[in-house]
Parts: C-alpha cells; sequence; structure tokens
C-alpha cells in the first residue's frame, strides 16, 4: 500500500506573475526559494510519476540505490520476493537516514537505523525494534513500516509516485511508451553505471533544454567542427493536453561522412541499429530517455536547491550484446554526454549563465516554431517548451494570463 | 637508460613528471602539451571510486589510447574553443588549479616507477570571484622510461567526489 505524504495547503507564492503570452517565461521562477518549496511539494510528490530508476541497477533480491523524489529522499529496493518499492529513506521513528550509500544490498540484513537498532525489511515493514518495554500498549509494528510511494514500471523503468490521483502509468505516459521502447527495447538491460554532476541552475532550465531543439547547432560547435547536422525529425509533445512529456527524433548524419577531425571518431559512431535515428525523451517531470547515437541513457534530474541541480548520467547495454558492443558503449557514452563530454559542457556554461542573469528579472521568450500552436514541431524548434511550462502551470496551479490568488 | 639506472633518480624523474603534467593541466594556454607527458602505448582513466569498488565499467574519462588522448586536446580547443578567442569560446571561463601532494613512488623491478598522489582541483570562475572545489582524490599513476624521457603509461584519476560539483574542461 502507498503512503500519500502529507503536503503543504495553499497555493504557490502570491508573488507570483505570469504574463499573458504562453511564450514568456518570467525569470522570477528560476530564483523564487518559496516557489522552489512548492515545487517540490505540489508537483514532485503531486500528480506524477517520477522516473527513479531502471530495474538493471537493482538486478538481484534485496538490491537497492537511493535517489530522491524532488526533496524526499527514497530507496528504490528490489525486495526477496523480486518486487520492486521506493521507501522513503527516514526512520519511521525519529527521521534518521537509514542508509547512506548510493546503493548496496539488504537481502540478510534488511534496513537497521542506527539511532534506536529499529529494524526493517527489504520491503520496508518494520521488523523489530529495541527494548520495547514501557512503549504506550497501543503500539503495533505494523502502524511503522517506512512510507512508500506508489510504483509502476514500464520495460524496467521504475516511476514513484507520492499521490494517489496519480492516473494509472499506461495513462500517464500514452503515446510516449511508443519512444520508450524504442530506447530501452524490451527492458532487458544491463547496468554500466553513472556519472554524477552538480549543474549550477535551477532544474527547469536544465528540463526545458532539452525540450529545445533551437540552441543544437548553436551552442554544440563541436557538430559544426565535424559538421554533424540533423537530416529531419521532429519534436512531439504526447498528451499535451494533459503532461508535458516531449519526444525528440532525429537523424544524424552517419560517421563516415563527418569531417574526421578525431583519430577516433567512435564517438560519434552508431554502431547497433540499422538507422542513425535517436529519440531523445524527457518523461514530466524529470526523466529523461534517449539513445544517443549508441548510448542507452537515463538521466535523473534532482532538484537540491533553486540554483543547484543534479544530474546522474546512467548509462545501459542491452543484456544480449556482446562484450565489444558493450566496450564501444562505455567509451562512447561519458565521452558525449556526461560532465566531460563533448556535448555537454555547453549545456551547463549557457544554463548557468541563464541561472545567474534571472535576477535581472523580466521575461525569458520562446519564439522558433511557435507560430504553430501544436505538435508535432521541427527537431530545431523551442516551441515545445510552451507545453512543459503548461504541465507545469497546471500542477502548480498558476492560471494562464493571471496573477494567482492566496 | 644508464643515466636513470639509479633508482633513486628514476623516482626523482617520476616525481618531476607529475610536476610537470600539474604545471600543463593548470595552465589552459598548454594543453596541448598534455599528451606529450603520455608513452605511445597509454591510457587516461578518470573514474569514481564508486564505480570503481562497484566493478562498473563506466567512467568519467576513459581515453585508452593515445589517439583518444590526442582527440580531447582537438575536443577542448576545437569543440569548446578553449585557448582561441574568449567570444567564441562555448564554457565559461575557469581557472583551475591542482593541489597535489603528498607523492609516493614505488620502484618496479622492470624499472618503472608505480607513482601515487593525493590531489584536488580548484576552479576559479572568471565570472566569480569564490573559488569551486571540482574534486578531490587520488591519482595512480605508472611512469615508463622511453627514449624521450619519462612518460606515463598509465594514468588513472580515482574520485573520492561521488558528484562532481561542476562539469570541466581540461583535464584532471
Amino acid at each position: 500500500m502507498a503512503t500519500v505524504l502529507p503536503r503543504a495547503s495553499g497555493g504557490p507564492p502570491v508573488s507570483l506573475r505570469w504574463p499573458p503570452e504562453d511564450n514568456r517565461i518570467p525569470r522570477e521562477i528560476f530564483t523564487d526559494p518559496d516557489l522552489f518549496r512548492w515545487e517540490m511539494d505540489a508537483l514532485f510528490t503531486g500528480p506524477v510519476w517520477v522516473l527513479v530508476g531502471h530495474e538493471a541497477e537493482i538486478p538481484q533480491p534485496g538490491d537497492y540505490k537511493t535517489i530522491s523524489v524532488g526533496a524526499v529522499p527514497v530507496i528504490v529496493v528490489r525486495g526477496g520476493d523480486g518486487q520492486v518499492q521506493v521507501l522513503v529513506n527516514a526512520c519511521a521513528h525519529r527521521g534518521a537516514r537509514l542508509v547512506e550509500g548510493p546503493s548496496g544490498n539488504v537481502l540478510r540484513a534488511g534496513f537497521r537505523c542506527i539511532y534506536h537498532m529499529w529494524t526493517y525489511a527489504p520491503d520496508g515493514t518494520l521488523q523489530g525494534v529495541s527494548l520495547p518495554e514501557d512503549f504506550p500498549a497501543e503500539f503495533r509494528r505494523e502502524d511503522y513500516g517506512l512510507p512508500r510511494a506508489r510504483v509502476a514500471t514500464h520495460r524496467g523503468l521504475i516511476f514513484a509516485s507520492f499521490h494517489d490521483e496519480t492516473p494509472p502509468l499506461p495513462a500517464y505516459l500514452a503515446e510516449l511508451t511508443e519512444g520508450l521502447d524504442r530506447v530501452v527495447g524490451d527492458g532487458r538491460l544491463r547496468y554500466l553505471g553513472s556519472v554524477k554532476v552538480v549543474f549550477r541552475t535551477n532544474w527547469k532550465l536544465y528540463v526545458e533544454n532539452i525540450y529545445d531543439g533551437y540552441h543544437v547547432t548553436a551552442l554544440h560547435t563541436g557538430f559544426q567542427v565535424v559538421r554533424l547536422r540533423s537530416h529531419g525529425g521532429q519534436r512531439l509533445v504526447p498528451n499535451y493536453q494533459r503532461n508535458g512529456h516531449l519526444w525528440g527524433q532525429s537523424r544524424s548524419t552517419r560517421v563516415d561522412e563527418l569531417r574526421p577531425v578525431l583519430r577516433d571518431m567512435s564517438l560519434f559512431e552508431v554502431r547497433t541499429k540499422p538507422t542513425t535515428d535517436h529519440n531523445m525523451i524527457v518523461v514530466f517531470p524529470s526523466g529523461v530517455v534517449t539513445d544517443y547515437f549508441d548510448t542507452i541513457q537515463l538521466r535523473y534530474v534532482l532538484p537540491l536547491a533553486v540554483d543547484r541541480t543534479l544530474i546522474e548520467f546512467t548509462f545501459f547495454a542491452r543484456s544480449d550484446d556482446p562484450e565489444e558492443v558493450v566496450r564501444h558503449r562505455v567509451r562512447q557514452g561519458p565521452a558525449v554526454l556526461g560532465p566531460a563530454g563533448a556535448i555537454t559542457l555547453e549545456d551547463a556554461a549557457a544554463l548557468e549563465r541563464v541561472q545567474t542573469s534571472s535576477v535581472a528579472r523580466g521575461d525569458n521568450v520562446v519564439l522558433k516554431g511557435t507560430p504553430k500552436r501544436f505538435p508535432p514541431y521541427r527537431h530545431v524548434d523551442e516551441a515545445p517548451i510552451r507545453h512543459f511550462y503548461q504541465a507545469y502551470r497546471r500542477l502548480l496551479g498558476v492560471a494562464d494570463g493571471a496573477p494567482s490568488q492566496p | 637508460m644508464s643515466a636513470l639506472s639509479d633508482v633513486a633518480s628514476r623516482e626523482q624523474a617520476a616525481r618531476e613528471l607529475l610536476a610537470h603534467y600539474v604545471r600543463v593541466v593548470d595552465d589552459p594556454e598548454r594543453v596541448h602539451e598534455w599528451p606529450d607527458l603520455f608513452a605511445d602505448e597509454t591510457e587516461y582513466v578518470v573514474v569514481t571510486r564508486e564505480n570503481l569498488e562497484r566493478g562498473l565499467p563506466v567512467a568519467v574519462i576513459r581515453d585508452d589510447s593515445k589517439d583518444r588522448i590526442l582527440d580531447r586536446v582537438t575536443v577542448i580547443r576545437e569543440f569548446w574553443g578553449a585557448g582561441g578567442r574568449l567570444e567564441d569560446r562555448h564554457y565559461n571561463d575557469v581557472r583551475p588549479r591542482h593541489l597535489v601532494g603528498p607523492v609516493w613512488t614505488e620502484p618496479a623491478e622492470d624499472g618503472s616507477v608505480r607513482v601515487t598522489a593525493n590531489f584536488g582541483v580548484w576552479l576559479t570562475p572568471s565570472a566569480d570571484p569564490t573559488p569551486r572545489l571540482l574534486a578531490l582524490g587520488e591519482y595512480r599513476d605508472h611512469v615508463v622510461f622511453t627514449p624521450q624521457g619519462p612518460r606515463f603509461r598509465s594514468k588513472w584519476v580515482i574520485l573520492d567526489t561521488a558528484v562532481l560539483q561542476d562539469v570541466f574542461v581540461y583535464p584532471l
């Protein structure tokens, strides 16, 4: 049974202003700490499914990893019965963090709180407490399991929700499942590891950047150097009336047609797919799924503070990949998409600049592709950003065009 | 080799290679000299202790050939515009600073030297006077002696910093 977390009542910060035009984004949403707290509550623990992992990261019974859902630290764990649970990483007694590291296995030992030696089974049920004499007579262990999120999976992708009214996952993902299936295939993946880095930007700037096809050739100058272009593609916003997912599709220049400025061009090589088509997907609000070149990557966008966001880049191979394919993926993935990757650094640079100058107030403007009102857009358009913010505003209760009232 | 046959002088030469490395990676104008410090058969790997201890193959950087090391300089200079005109740069300008030490050396039977050292890398952005601690960790180097002098047969950069505190341009 899932637990619904208690949440703050009321509305967004009274001062929040939104321009009437839907292609304008008020800069104060990137700097307002009250709004940030409201987002963690109303959005991340609201009626959304947050991507928290893939089952390949926790393949064995008892395997766990830690992550967060908005501000809530959680443990994603595979129980002894194979079922995946998402548990709040805080003892139900006095709230001490239960596990410290990024991953481990608790099949035998369970989770034991260091503070008063309460122990929990891998599925979060309370197994034992130390010295329970003189507890109130009504104390029952079953009342003190770890709070857990609703969990749903799609082809091994693990989603968590702390809200009762979140629609079933298939309805939430809707047409996006076709894109996800193209990336994760039948879901049988092998986890290769992750690379984590702090972006000095608000989490929304990180996410909206993925909706923006306009910056790709302008900002990522490496693409110009090797003459890599997109040969068609589109940016879809599946189910845009209900949520703000993105499904970007693009076909890039074949490696043998690129300008060979690198001695080892395998960085840009596609060996595992019949074409150079790739998908760049955002599962609203904070999950990124892509199969760029031969890199199978999930990204978890984890807000730390109003101006700091942890990006965890996780890399996968397919379970049946031959070793030389695994090696190719290992060599390519972080070299392209990661903190020292050939096309990641520039995003961090641009987004940090947008963040630091957001104190200038005013609005950011979205122009390219906006004469078209609805998806599909061209792959070079930034117009899909509007749909991200439409979904965002619905969840936060920020009405179109009018200042919000308390 | 005869001049370096003495164990102490080989260890000293390996320490000097590391000192020279730090001078080069801290100077954005000298990044093109960085590959010269590596042998022809070589590797440069930056990996978190977390992935290393779990046996996960993903590294922050896995330049497993001299070609990949040379390519890194091309990416730094041509993709990101480092060393060129300020307005052509597609990263936020920072001055890296390595603090290295202590350094331990261990001579091997075959004449090579294993070098380990603690290190920290700070970034000082030009647009923000507050230095940022990018990463802390440990170097595990294998230094061999070539006709051209001491070179890295391998350089492993093990990061205690499981979460890098920034993206970065220049090698760690």
